[in-house]
């Protein structure tokens, strides 16, 4: 324990306790969950991007032997209640759908049948006799087709594909235009993501036809929404399912929403009163599950010539594809809502489309406003770009000061306790900004491309009640606990989380051993079971410490305070005044020294539990204790990324030479947890950024339907991350915490792209498209080639070359890709 | 589709008499008719390197193997790594430098290297990294999964040397 920490054990760097269950092969995910006599399904998926279904023939199908039924669209309609999605937001349409489809189909890998057999192997053969007559219909296959007059409707239900649509403004933007020396533009594409949960979907339901409860084991982030889903969807009771979910291999988003895979599981399983599982493969994750992303945002900064923005505006358009599992205007609201992030800005507005498309649907994504610190930086430095200035000057000029805290930003959002500029500065001092122009300066001389890019972030983490309440989205952001000492003195702890890989269990155990008094390997905290657990929100955004351990942390402080009003009695106190639990032992505060007792946990618990006539008047049986916590409206964390980049002019490769994150993210649970967070997040952004891509054809074909295909980096690709930790307590929250692990993939987006466009600079050419893969860095650089200043710096050394044909992944405008 | 065949399977230095149909999948053996579910399945085509065991002591991939091809030879999975409760070298500096999140690839990441550092004991960070990108892991950025696994070479060459 260092002397700045008021804790003892919060903040400690403890090895994870499931680890030597997951190095030894003993972790239990849910295909390792196996009940007798389960039977397995296979869904027939539709190769059409868009068509309707004319009829279905399962006849060859059923004979096969081991096939126990084939079930449709309407089978499943009889048998679960459609999902509506119409919460009171303006410009949202309400959306239902089936759990099947019944009439038609919306994308390439849309489920249009269920086979169930006694084995997977007979299920997929089954699937492949079973005849779907189709009639195809023309289809939308991009935002921008979907919008033109006449575009084939993805939802009959709807007037047009757009889904969603909010404008805002606070000030007056426009007036800031005519007042400004200069109007910037940029543009921003950020591509099709998808999870890639290194563990795909699936479930395993467990109809008891005896008791009339279903028992659905799945990997879920959030249990206990999941259980209401399942209820409503089938219409029986809450008390009539429990959700139990096993070890989870990675969700980042994707394992929230009942999808239709799973809730025709259940139905199966009620159905047939069988056990039913289900196993996604690969090609159902990359092509069926949920996908992410594909957002265009348009800026324009009125600024003056010194680089102050006196005005921002942005245009954004969300490709959403076919189904809504979620309200259209969810993730892209996040984004507008915190666009101006670590800036003082107050003239800004927006508007903001969403599009139903003819692909796989959107859901949130580890940072569902991935894009938002990119557009951010990135028009900043497109106004240093165009006006001649130092990028980092444009940045200090508009940064928030601390004196400008607590900030109200244009959209109502207020940040306070944060460090942005603090963070900026650190970075750069990291990464010795000087040193690298020099380096620069002399590379570009030898006609290399060297950039480096900076990127502030101002990453919303937990989401309060209030922030749902005034989003219009139905839902809380509380969290509730229960801490439970048992006769012997040890603690079982319980929350409504349910952790995806990240490691809650060590540091959630840590946030009860320091709120309790006691050491966190006598603590074993209960996740992912809706008998056991108390009813919780689950696991999205960054709120697992401030809402899980927060919550944990309030709720073992009031048993510390049952167990010292027993100690008081059983020390012959008249009150509680002075005494303190620590590691177990009741200590008290004398001659500013805290001293034995004597008295232990174990000794208080015994008497609570098994002689509770001697507890004192008013203090009831046993130790348990439970309490929910609503964070604040929103909390946030701050982080700024530097990195430097070299680019293969041959080759369009982009080599990260070096990555630093300095990351303010309050108190810490555990600092290896969370640099394992900061590591990953950046990991993932910059493998989102440089290589993944859902790619769909103009017929809405999926051509990323392997993980060939879809390339996820691997450890040749990405560089080492050196973290500088911060830790400005937030003032508001229990122990202090923010959250975090979001912000990585915020920061890492943008700021690869500004080392990029960095690089690039000399050539006057800038990506505004990613992925950032070789094909378009090298499209930049052939335009590049043929211009002005792309031979003028050639000249300068080897850089560009000539290469014939059309540029790919060209938007067809000049030097711009 | 052809009927089930009998086979011998000797994993983990036992050997089991089974019966299964010829296009059953090693992975799926292993996992459904040994109840060996350490070994993870996360893309059956090859690529993810979840499934990595041994065969015959060289790091293969599960899910593209057949159970009825593996007559004859010695398998070993990630259930024999640890000697009883202690971990090997490389589990433990796994567990220390935090090189695992949701555990899902873990398994394929200690067949994978208990196979490379017994043969190189001497690896380089770059050699560490090659390796390692044929097993995909979506959570840690594999900073920390290469400084453990540094770390076990340094602790098995200490091992060796005492």
């Amino acid at each position: 324990m260092t002397a700045d920490t008021p804790f003892t054990h919060i903040g400690q760097p403890l090895p994870r306790k499931e680890d030597r269950r997951f190095l030894t092969g003993k972790g239990r995910y849910l295909d390792d969950v196996t009940l007798p006599g389960a039977l397995q399904v296979t869904f027939v998926r539709s190769p059409h991007a868009h068509a309707r279904i004319t009829g279905i023939d399962a006849e060859a199908a059923r004979a096969l032997p081991g096939v126990v039924g084939v079930f449709t669209g309407r089978d499943l309609a009889q048998w679960t209640a459609p999902l509506r999605l119409a919460p009171p937001i303006e410009g949202l349409h309400p959306v239902e759908m089936t759990t099947l489809p019944v009439d038609k189909v919306r994308f390439h890998g849309d489920p249009v049948a269920v086979v169930v057999a006694r084995d997977r192997y007979t299920a997929e053969d089954a699937a492949e006799l079973v005849e779907v007559e189709y009639d195809p219909l023309p289809c939308a296959a991009d935002a921008e087709t979907a919008l033109a007059p006449g575009a084939p409707l993805v939802d009959d239900t709807l007037p047009d594909n757009l889904v969603s649509h909010q404008s805002f403004r606070a000030g007056d933007p426009r007036a800031r235009r005519a007042e400004a020396d200069r109007v910037v533009e940029a543009r921003f594409n950020l591509h099709r993501h998808t999870h890639v949960p290194m563990e795909t979907r699936g479930c395993l339901a467990d109809w008891d036809a005896g008791r009339a409860h279903l028992t659905m084991h799945i990997g879920t982030q959030a249990p206990h929404p999941m259980r209401g889903q399942l209820a409503a969807r089938l219409g029986i009771s809450e008390t009539q399912v429990t959700v139990i979910s096993p070890d989870i291999g990675g969700g980042f988003g994707q394992k929230i929403a009942l999808y239709r895979e799973e809730l025709t599981v259940a139905a199966l399983s009620r159905h047939l009163g069988r056990p039913v599982r289900w196993r996604e493969d690969r090609l159902e994750n990359l092509t069926s599950a949920s996908h992410a992303r594909e957002t265009q945002c348009v800026t324009r900064a009125a600024v003056r010539a010194d680089g102050r923005i006196l005005g921002l505006e942005l245009e954004l358009t969300e490709d959403f594809g076919a189904y809504c599992f979620y309200p259209a205007n969810y993730m892209a609201r996040v984004i507008a809502m915190i666009l101006t992030g670590p800036y003082k800005i107050s003239d800004y507005a927006f508007d903001v489309k969403v599009v139903l498309t003819n692909k796989c649907g959107n859901g949130p994504m580890r940072a569902p406003m991935a894009i938002t610190s990119w557009v951010m930086e990135g028009t900043i430095d497109a106004v240093a770009r165009e006006l001649g200035l130092d990028p980092l000057q444009v940045r200090r000029i508009n940064a928030l000061r601390p004196e400008d805290l607590p900030f109200t930003m244009p959209t109502g959002e207020v940040l306070e306790d944060v460090t942005p500029l603090e963070t900026l500065e650190a970075a750069v001092q990291a990464i010795d900004l000087p040193e690298f122009r020099a380096r620069q300066a002399q590379a570009r001389a030898e006609g290399r491309l060297l950039g480096l890019g900076l990127c502030t972030v101002v990453e919303s983490t937990t989401y309060g009640s209030q922030f749902y309440k005034a989003a219009g989205i139905p839902g809380s952001g509380h969290e509730a606990a229960w801490v439970r000492i048992e006769p012997s003195g040890v603690v079982n702890a319980s929350v409504g989380l349910m952790g995806s890989g990240q490691g809650y269990e060590t540091p959630l155990a840590q946030a009860v051993a320091e709120g309790l008094g006691v050491t966190p390997d006598v603590v074993n905290v209960h996740m992912g079971h809706t008998d056991i657990a108390p009813y919780g929100m689950g696991s999205r955004g960054a709120r697992g410490a401030t809402a899980g351990g927060g919550t944990l942390y309030l709720c073992a402080q009031k048993a510390q305070a049952r167990v010292l009003a027993i100690a008081a009695d059983m020390l012959n106190l008249n009150d509680a005044q002075g005494l303190r639990l620590h590691n177990g032992q009741v200590e008290r505060r004398l001659e500013d020294a805290w001293q034995a007792t004597g008295v232990s946990l174990t000794d208080v618990a015994r008497r609570a539990y098994l002689d509770p006539t001697a507890l004192p008047e008013g203090i009831d049986p046993g130790l348990d204790v439970s309490l929910t916590y609503d964070p604040p409206a929103m909390t946030y964390s701050n982080s700024t990324h530097a990195c430097e980049v070299e680019i293969d002019p041959a080759t369009g490769r982009i080599r990260i030479d070096r990555y630093v994150v300095a990351e303010d993210c309050g108190t810490v649970l555990n600092p290896l947890v969370v640099k394992g967070q900061q590591q990953g997040a950046v990991a993932m952004g910059l493998s989102g950024a440089l290589l993944e891509q859902v790619v769909y054809d103009e017929n809405g074909q999926n051509q990323s339907a392997t993980l060939a295909d879809y390339l996820v980096a691997t450890a040749c690709e990405l560089p080492d991350i050196e973290i500088l930790p911060m830790h400005t307590p937030n003032r508001k929250t229990p122990a202090g915490i923010k959250g975090m692990a979001e912000g990585g993939i915020m920061g890492s987006i943008g700021v690869i792209a500004g080392a990029v466009n960095d690089a690039l600079a000399p050539l006057e050419v800038t990506a505004e498209q990613m992925p950032l893969s070789p094909q378009r860095i090298r499209g930049l650089l052939r335009r590049a080639a043929h211009s002005d200043a792309g031979k003028a710096f050639s000249k300068s050394g080897t850089a560009t070359d000539t290469i014939h044909g059309t540029p790919d992944n060209s938007d067809g405008r000049t030097n711009r890709a | 589709m052809s009927a089930p065949v009998p086979i011998s399977l000797v994993v983990n230095g036992e050997t089991h008499d089974l019966v299964v149909p010829p296009r059953k999948l090693l992975s799926d053996v292993l996992r459904e008719d040994l109840h060996l579910t350490g070994t993870h399945v996360g893309c059956e085509h090859g690529v993810c390197g979840a499934c990595t065991i041994l065969i015959d002591g060289q790091p293969s991939r599960a899910c593209l193997t057949y159970a009825v091809q593996m007559e004859g030879h010695e398998l070993t999975t990630i259930e024999a790594v640890a000697e009883g409760d202690r971990l090997s070298p490389l589990q433990q500096a796994l567990h220390e430098e935090h090189g695992l999140q949701c555990g899902f690839c873990t398994a394929g990441i200690v067949m994978t290297f208990e196979a490379y550092l017994r043969d190189n004991p001497q690896p380089g960070e770059a050699e560490i990294r090659d390796v390692l990108s044929g097993n995909l892991c979506r959570c840690t950025g594999y900073q920390n999964i290469v400084t453990a696994i540094l770390k076990a070479a340094d602790l098995m060459r200490e091992g060796q040397g005492a």
